[in-house]
């Protein structure tokens, strides 16, 4: 697909935010709020984390898939999540750089609904 | 869709001078259904049948924050028709092929080209085009070629409801003078509409910290006499500004 870039401007900064939740980090990650859905995304040496809370509850992890799609400069992957215990996503081994951008992309396995948030990674 | 690829646009010329467009056109736009994209079909507070409109859809495609497709596929959840992508998107698109209409004296319309009503006043195809901005983007809006007419932002997308937002509305690729816009085509949907200027440009104050629907539409000429007398292009641009923190 060839687009033609029209004309001036560049960042648009209109993204849906704010949950109804508890969004603090419960596991030292980072936080984003999409609605009323926390993500969670731990980075650690052993790998990633991700957590997922919706209206205050934890989302068990065995009813969804998951993955990560993460942009690094010009490079772009994508990183499988695994369901762990609880609502914990794992990716065993993986390492996001600071200044990745993390697109996080749900879905829920029985009804197919999908959700999904982006990190800039500090 | 082959239909539509199989016009001879040759013979369409966006001089902006065309007959005026309806004012109640309705449309399809994106809009978040349970954490979805949804395609609705309507105007004003109508939600109406995007299901049953389904099959007609097409071109639905999307992008990431860097103008990299995305995978994109339509599902049918109850009754609604839903955008599913492979990856975050930041950008979605669809197209609706809305079929050929004739307008019969009493005003009401049937659903046939003017060779099968010999009593038509007027007979049009419709086509609906949308395309919403989900998230943050890295470069400019994109005009997406199957979008034939397209509203794209000029600027970036302010915070706050009441700035002032320059939009271009082009009719393949092209600006387009003459295109009629409303600023809020769900919960204003017979404000007076605005023409687009020479350069294709037609400005609003932001309207809702919330959902956002601009609406423009364009009558093209036919190319087609013996069925249709023009065709109508609806094309709508959705975004949403956040809402403040609960407190």
């Amino acid at each position: 697909m060839k687009f033609t870039l029209f004309a001036a401007a560049l960042a648009i900064a209109a993204v849906p935010a704010y949950a109804h939740g508890d969004d603090k980090p419960r596991h030292g990650g980072q936080v984003v709020e999409v609605g009323e859905t926390v993500f969670e995304l731990v980075r650690a040496p052993a790998g990633v984390s991700l957590y997922m809370m919706e209206d205050g509850d934890e989302v068990p992890s065995a009813s969804m898939t998951g993955k990560l799609v993460v942009t690094t400069g010009s490079q772009k992957s994508e990183i499988p999540l695994v369901a762990a215990k609880g609502n914990q996503f794992v990716a065993k081994g993986a390492n996001i750089p600071s200044g990745s951008r993390v697109g996080v992309l749900v879905i829920n396995k029985q009804t197919q609904a999908r959700q999904s948030a982006t990190f800039a990674i500090k | 869709m082959a239909k539509m690829k199989t016009l001879a646009w040759s013979t369409v010329v966006a001089t902006g001078i065309l007959t005026p467009a309806l004012a109640d056109a309705h449309g399809i736009w994106f809009a978040q259904r349970a954490k979805q994209i949804a395609i609705i079909y309507g105007v004003g507070a109508d939600d109406l049948q995007s299901v049953k409109r389904q099959p007609n859809m097409e071109s639905v495609q999307a992008w990431d924050a860097d103008l990299n497709p995305v995978g994109a596929q339509l599902r049918t959840d109850g009754s609604l028709v839903i955008v599913d992508t492979d990856a975050p998107p930041t950008i979605v698109s669809a197209v609706l092929q809305n079929g050929t209409w004739s307008k019969l004296p009493d005003g009401e319309f049937v659903k046939k080209p003017k060779d099968e009503v010999p009593n038509s006043v007027r007979s049009e195809t419709t086509i609906k085009y949308a395309v919403s901005i989900q998230g943050p983007l890295t470069k400019p809006v994109p005009l997406i070629p199957a979008q034939t007419l397209q509203i794209v932002p000029v600027g970036a997308i302010p915070a706050m409801l009441g700035t002032p937002l320059t939009y271009r509305v082009t009719f393949k690729g092209k600006p387009v003078a003459g295109a009629t816009v409303i600023n809020d085509m769900v919960n204003d949907p017979d404000a007076k509409e605005v023409a687009t200027k020479a350069d294709g440009t037609v400005t609003f104050p932001v309207r809702n910290q919330g959902l956002n629907v601009i609406r423009a539409v364009y009558i093209s000429p036919t190319d087609n006499p013996t069925k249709i007398d023009r065709y109508e292009h609806t094309a709508t641009l959705a975004f949403t500004l956040p809402h403040a923190p609960e407190q």
